[in-house]
């Protein structure tokens, strides 16, 4: 695993420092989008990694990277496309209907989007920036489990984004809904035979209704360097549970913005959170189902 | 968390921070100078000092945040004569600070304007002069709008609307501070 994750890391240093010629829609913060869109006709390519890390039991870690190629169709719409891998290390850690049992694998494919984002107001030229934001994505692997899971999902955001002290100090804000068809695949029968007998792994077809909003603020306080703080509120309502689960995560993120490239490295900390929770599971105060306690992202964007 | 995996992430900020900042600086004030007012004999150069009444009143005039206490100043003459202003300025970008020079006539009207130091990825059209050519004879009764008077710079609007904006602050600092004769 530990070399899986270096590879990783290796690609992630290349990419940063192989940059050629940057950037209009750079992310300041690792969550939070800000309104701003591509000039017409540039491309942009944009990497982020997040580790996803501790349930509060057992043995849990998780890499997710998302490769996304942006587009400038005018300059006001930009159109992207993502390929979405994970990377799984779970062990002795067992949630009835969620986690069956221990998983172990490298960076894989697990997923592909399409995002439009439109702008209706500049936030330098109008004072106030609005874009909204339409995701739709294919998902073939649970980022939870690790397991196969058929999920097709829309989303739709709006982004506001605002300057002040010219510039220098940068608002953004995000509210969103996401609607999303999933199905999971049986187990198999040698996993089932590792479980205990009434575990439940309902294969029946899931709607899942999430809602997320989010702010952060960042400010530059040097030549080309950001420091900000974020904030994410979600939730999720799902067929079977109701409300499933809600979480509100919180964190830094330093931002370099350069000549030819940027990027963003993002701690988030789970501060609250609830809905489901599992046997045995000590801080009631935070949701570990579907999420962990922590997680560290780090995103970098290159023109070409 | 494996310490290992949370040491190569920090491997990536280091990697960033060691990176040279690119800063490309096109003319110095006295290259600007020349390309503004080129019949010109003497630049008197003098460092304005700015107390808050005037940094209020720059804010009134112009509706603009005078950020700067003090500003590099240049009194133009010819054949012994007062004939304008040259002022050197900076003025936010998306990630450094935009250097230019402008000129202003006697009467409050812009002579031109030279980007001194740029140091963008987007929007080196700023350097160009059609695009400076804009905000040359605007006033301080001029709108000042980007996409009415001033064309915006996909791409650039934040650091387009700075200079734009810049341009309109020292008319103001000229009506409030500097004094003709």
């Amino acid at each position: 695993m530990r070399y899986k994750q270096l590879s990783i890391l290796i690609l992630g240093v290349a990419g940063t420092c192989l940059a050629a010629n940057a950037i209009a829609d750079e992310s300041l913060f690792g969550y939070v989008k800000g309104a701003e869109t591509l000039p017409k006709g540039t491309w942009e390519f944009d990497q982020s990694f997040t580790y996803r890390d501790d349930k509060g039991s057992g043995e849990y870690s998780a890499w997710d990277s998302k490769t996304e190629v942006e587009y400038g169709v005018t300059d006001r719409f930009t159109a992207s496309g993502y390929l979405k891998m994970q990377s799984i290390d779970m062990s002795d850690l067992v949630v009835d209907g969620y986690l069956p049992g221990n998983e172990s694998y490298g960076l894989r494919p697990s997923g592909v989007e399409a995002s439009f984002k439109y702008n209706f107001l500049s936030p330098a030229k109008d004072d106030f920036g609005l874009s909204g934001y339409l995701s739709l994505g294919y998902d073939w692997l649970d980022k939870h489990s690790g397991q196969d899971k058929d999920k097709y999902s829309i989303e739709l955001e709006l982004l506001a984004q605002k300057y002040f002290m010219e510039g220098q100090l940068i608002w953004a804000g995000n509210v969103g809904v996401e609607a999303a068809y999933a199905k999971r695949d049986q187990l198999s029968a040698s996993r089932l035979a590792g479980l205990p007998e009434d575990y439940d792994w309902p294969t029946n077809p899931e709607m899942e209704v999430g809602l997320n909003a989010g702010t952060g603020l960042s400010y530059r306080f040097a030549p080309n360097w950001f420091i900000g703080a974020e904030a994410l509120y979600e939730t999720e309502f799902e067929t079977e549970v109701g409300q499933e689960r809600w979480s509100v995560f919180a964190g830094p993120s330093l931002h370099y913005g350069g000549q030819d490239w940027w990027a963003t490295l993002t701690w988030f900390k789970q501060v609250r959170g609830g809905g489901e929770t599992y046997e045995g599971q000590r801080d009631n105060d935070l949701h570990l189902i579907e999420k962990t306690e922590q997680e560290i992202r780090l995103k970098f964007g290159i023109d070409f | 968390m494996s310490k290992n995996n949370l040491n190569g992430l920090w491997l990536l900020s280091i990697a960033a921070i060691v990176t040279p900042a690119y800063a490309q600086d096109y003319l110095t004030a006295a290259h600007a100078q020349q390309a503004i007012f080129p019949d010109a004999e003497a630049y008197q150069p003098m460092l304005l000092k700015l107390n808050v009444s005037q940094r209020d009143k720059i804010q009134t005039l112009s509706g603009l945040r005078q950020r700067w206490e003090e500003q590099k100043v240049w009194r133009v003459e010819k054949a012994g004569k007062h004939v304008g202003w040259f002022i050197v300025d900076d003025v936010v970008g998306k990630h450094e600070f935009i250097t230019y020079g402008i000129g202003l006539s006697l009467d409050g009207h812009v002579m031109g304007i030279e980007v001194m130091s740029y140091r963008e990825t987007k929007g080196s059209q700023i350097r160009d002069a059609g695009w400076r050519q804009h905000l040359v004879g605007k006033t301080l009764s001029d709108p000042f709008k980007l996409d009415a008077d001033v064309p915006n710079i996909s791409g650039a609007t934040l650091s387009c609307r700075n200079v734009m904006d810049g341009v309109k602050r020292l008319l103001a600092l000229q009506k409030v501070a500097l004094a003709n004769g």
